[in-house]
């Protein structure tokens, strides 16, 4: 079937196409060349007057694997208030703090996302992240799979391993855990902090193998960039939420010694100490940075005012900020050799300072990064604030009298202790599109998305143009996954399944035979039992196609 | 050739080393397999079962269909049972949706113990590899650590804790606790009081373990001990090993708990805890896993955003521990019909007079009561491919079957029924 999606507005940054008007074809699920004259089209959409952009895509958002799991059994109470019972094509579920993935699939795909990332997936618990996955319905999924805290890497890195091995260790736990990429969490904090540690900052020595955050977090950004991996090495920094930490945050730029890095959630990491209160904005010196090094991409980790719940493989700073829990109960866990995870309610009120400061330092990282292509738009969602709140966040960006507004209402000391009033900056609906769509298909390598190119898959979003851009991006006209209308007016029109992104380098699996030892020696399950296939992953994530994306190697 | 290493599916352990093979009696379970898994496996060998309608062996469309009309007719559902693998799960939630059914596992009131908790206050917890590398105080709550999970000790507890220094590992026990399931050398504090003052015994290991003043005679008293037992020497002692830790795990299971206001205890070992981390490490390792407890719930977690029991009247979904609870609805005669599935057990089926039952039940199950109609289903790990959450919550094993066998899954059979029903009407 031939479809025509006629006259609109294309924005299509990755093709280099701004606000053109022309019609796209889609036929089985592909954007096409327009057909010979003479070829039927068997449908077309109106979007005359409309804006036409790639499906949206999020590069870091937690939506599956055990922690998630444990947020959303640890506050039903948020649920309650959130029910979204059956309707039309939909199951009933819950949103709430930490969102069903029934809920968080309808939701993304209503408000044109058509690609999600989960970005911690801790490599003991994958099977349950695909699981969790495919049950998310409709968007396309890909998982970073968490390295640097695990026994098995740090003994290889303290005993002086070189970096081949590291590689092949790399390249292994991407292709037995079906993942699209590699993080670390508080390199090697995770682990410290089972032997005790509370704090590592990116020069401290871990207690029991004597290596350092730097030395984790060189091993793997050489092994990434060796390996030819897209994405970068994702970085969740040392001392997340500490005043001070932008210290911490430099130095990790510089342990990447010019590779390519990407820093998440940065807003949490671009603390100063300066001021009565010995907390300030340290967004200036850590954009000027970015501005300077090339190589590196971050994500801002928006928080928005409001409950939430936070999620994170950060054992240690999870533990170490539980006393700020709202409500008063936390899950912090030591996870299998491997990882682990703390989960802690959270509310961020406008009238508190610290809060209301956190929001300014995440707007004035959006705004004095300067390339589009190098910043990426999220909340880390649900831990600064929930998916569902990006058309706020966008509008904050586009729309400078209203940002100020907003910084007018809040605690008066985030504005004096900011630059964010003084920002002149808006973000043009390109840019948007840009750090939306283009640059997050090409920093994850993902060659079919994020464009609209012939070839690309059809994951297609046409808005109705609005002077409130919180309206326009909160319920598109028309959302196509595969080419299917999914949604329509922020209604969903048909539940489909979506694919899964992984990427797999080649190795020796020589290294297996010291794996297995391993396994043996201090595993709980074998080796065979904790590799998945592709088969099992289709099965675990429901997924009608595992796409794998090419690795070229960048020496 | 090394041999194909079978998991086996009938413990929270999911013990990844097994060999099964076809014997004269069904099916033998060697390799690591313990006495539990010896009996199951030849169990599931031996049974070669038909679905029946009422007793009666019936051809599987027949008993479809009747099944499908017993369901059709139906006004307040209930689908309980659930000791099964994640496909099963994943087919039994959308069809609770569509017939507006209260689910519940059969397990839950015991789950529920800890889960109130977590809902209360939250939880400090580890893993199994954790314990087995790094745990040089275990303190064990109960007997269910060897009586319900039994290669516990010798997959965790045997092996030496590598990271734990030189110092070895120490036990705790707390009664009712048998000491010869530990190493015969192993160095062992027993505490011997009445498992229903597990919260006062763990308030006071708290109380102490955070340095506040503390009467040990007063607690002897209220532990029901005296003042020549040596419990008062022994608290004492335990509460500097608790300190004393480089990283401490304390295990229980709480299906052991089993006393007015467990949860209560839970609570307190939760609180006992957090102060032990203020200064040292110390996790908390609720077993779990038996009979697909922590899978049930998982995948309704995950897919609703709310636990089990919950209720899917209504088009909406909720969940409530009280009012959801399959127990309590079937005694106050709030359900007419009851849905079964089990592929992994045999617990007994609830009778409930005036209630028809369909059970979707493991190959070898037997009935006091014959239900309405039986469907016999695969065994995921035996007949057929399945996924199950391990003891620790956070591995997930895959389930090799061990022989080609030609019964239906229970998520193809739980289809096939949908597919008899009438279409929605929303």
């Amino acid at each position: 079937m031939l479809t025509r999606i006629a006259g609109g507005r294309v924005i299509d940054p990755a093709n280099g196409v701004n606000d053109v008007i022309r019609d796209l074809y889609v036929r089985d699920g592909v954007i096409v060349d327009a057909p010979r004259d003479g070829e039927r089209i068997d449908r077309t959409i109106d979007a005359a007057g409309m804006i036409v952009m790639a499906g949206a895509i999020d590069l870091h958002t937690h939506i599956g694997g055990g922690k998630v799991n444990i947020a959303r059994a640890l506050l039903p109470e948020f649920d309650r208030l959130d029910p979204m019972p059956a309707h039309g094509v939909c199951e009933p579920c819950t949103g709430g703090a930490a969102p069903s993935t029934l809920a968080t699939g309808y939701r993304y795909a209503a408000m044109g996302y058509t690609a999600c990332f989960e970005p911690a997936m801790l490599p003991v618990n994958a099977r349950q992240a695909h699981m969790e996955m495919g049950d998310t319905p409709i968007v396309d999924k890909g998982a970073y799979a968490l390295l640097g805290n695990d026994d098995f890497f740090l003994q290889l890195l303290a005993s002086g391993a070189e970096q081949r091995e590291i590689d092949d260790y790399v390249a292994w736990t991407l292709h037995a855990t079906q993942a699209a990429g590699i993080k670390v969490v508080n390199a090697g904090g995770i682990s410290a902090f089972k032997f005790n540690a509370r704090s590592l900052d990116v020069d401290g020595e871990h207690p029991h193998y004597r290596v350092t955050p730097r030395q984790v977090l060189g091993a793997l950004t050489r092994a990434i960039d060796g390996l030819g991996v897209p994405h970068p090495l994702h970085v969740h920094g040392s001392n997340l939420g500490v005043p001070g930490n932008a210290d911490s945050t430099l130095a990790t730029i510089d342990a990447a010694e010019g590779r390519r890095i990407h820093l998440t959630h940065l807003q949490f990491h671009s603390y100063g100490t300066e001021g009565d209160r010995k907390f300030s904005s340290a967004a200036q010196r850590i954009a000027e940075k970015v501005n300077a090094s090339p190589n590196v991409s971050v994500d801002v980790g928006q928080i928005l005012f409001g409950q939430t719940v936070t999620c994170s493989g950060d054992s240690m700073m999870q533990h170490r900020n539980a006393r700020h829990a709202r409500p008063a109960k936390w899950v912090v866990m030591d996870i299998e050799c491997d990882a682990g995870c703390g989960v802690v309610p959270f509310r961020y009120r406008d009238r508190d300072f610290v809060n209301a400061l956190q929001w300014a330092i995440g707007l004035e990282l959006f705004l004095l990064v300067r390339d589009p292509w190098r910043v990426f738009l999220t909340t880390d969602h649900p831990n600064g604030g929930p998916f569902w709140s990006y058309p706020h966040l966008i509008k904050l960006l586009m729309d400078r009298s209203f940002r100020n507004e907003v910084l007018s209402r809040l605690h008066p000391e985030a504005a004096t202790s900011s630059t964010l009033a003084s920002l002149e900056r808006e973000y043009s609906l390109y840019e948007i599109a840009i750090m939306t769509r283009a640059a997050p298909a090409r920093i994850l390598g993902l060659a079919d998305r994020g464009h609209l190119g012939p070839g690309a898959a059809a994951d297609i979003v046409v808005y109705e143009p609005h002077s409130d851009p919180e309206v326009q991006f909160t319920a598109p006209r028309y959302v196509f996954k595969d080419g299917t209308v999914v949604a329509e007016r922020g209604e969903i029109k048909a539940v489909t399944a979506g694919s899964i992104h992984v990427v797999k380098p080649e190795f020796d699996r020589g290294i297996e035979r010291k794996l297995d030892d391993w396994f043996r020696r201090h595993h709980t399950q074998s080796l065979a039992s904790f590799k998945i296939s592709d088969e099992e992953v289709c099965v675990c994530g429901r997924a009608p196609k595992l796409v794998t994306h090419a690795c070229t190697h960048r020496g | 050739m090394p041999p194909s290493f079978a998991t086996c599916p009938f413990c929270g352990l999911l013990c990844d080393d097994l060999v099964v093979t076809p014997g004269p009696a069904g099916l033998l379970a060697a390799g690591g397999a313990c006495e539990r898994a010896r009996v199951e496996f030849s169990a599931l060998g031996a049974a070669s079962p038909s679905p029946r309608v009422r007793g009666r062996a019936a051809g599987l469309d027949e008993a479809l269909d009747e099944a499908a009309r017993l369901l059709g007719a139906a006004r307040r559902p209930a689908i309980g049972g659930l000791d099964v693998d994640v496909g099963a799960m994943r087919a039994i939630l959308p069809l609770a949706q569509r017939l507006g059914a209260v689910i519940d596992h059969s397990g839950s009131f015991a789950k529920y113990r800890n889960l109130h908790v977590v809902q209360e206050s939250g939880l400090i917890t580890t893993t199994f590899a954790e314990v087995r590398n790094r745990a040089d105080v275990v303190v064990l709550v109960g007997d269910g650590w060897t009586k319900r999970f039994p290669r516990f000790v010798e997959r965790m507890l045997v092996p030496a804790p590598v990271f734990a220094g030189d110092g070895g590992r120490r036990f705790v026990l707390l009664n009712p606790a048998d000491r010869s399931a530990l190493p015969a050398d192993a160095e062992c504090l027993e505490l011997a009081v009445p498992m229903a003052e597990l919260p006062v015994l763990a308030g006071t290991l708290a109380a102490l373990a955070a340095g506040r003043p503390v009467s040990l005679d007063r607690a002897v008293t209220a532990l029901g001990g005296s003042a020549s037992d040596g419990l008062a020497e022994r608290l004492a002692r335990c509460v500097d090993w608790l300190r004393e830790a480089r990283y401490g795990v304390l295990v229980w299971s709480a299906a052991d708990l089993e006393f007015p206001h467990a949860e209560l205890a839970v609570q307190a070992l939760a609180r006992m805890l957090r102060v032990l981390n203020e200064k040292t490490r110390f996790a908390g390792l609720p077993l779990a896993g038996v009979d697909g407890d922590l899978t049930a719930n998982a995948v309704q977690t995950w897919r609703a955003g709310l636990p089990l029991p919950a209720s899917y009247a209504n088009g909406t979904v909720d969940f409530d521990p009280h009012r959801h609870a399959l127990p309590g609805r079937l005694a106050r005669g709030e359900c007419d019909l009851l849905l079964w599935v089990s592929n992994l057990g045999t617990k007994p089926v609830p009778v409930v007079d005036g209630v028809p039952t369909i059970v979707l039940g493991r190959a070898d199950r037997t009935f006091d009561a014959a239900p309405d109609v039986y469907l016999p289903v695969a065994t995921p790990g035996v007949d057929a491919p399945g996924h199950l959450l391990r003891g620790d919550k956070v591995i997930t094993l895959f389930l090799k079957p061990v022989r080609s066998g030609s019964l239906p899954t229970a998520a193809a059979m739980i289809e096939a029924l949908a597919a008899r029903l009438e279409p929605a009407t929303c």
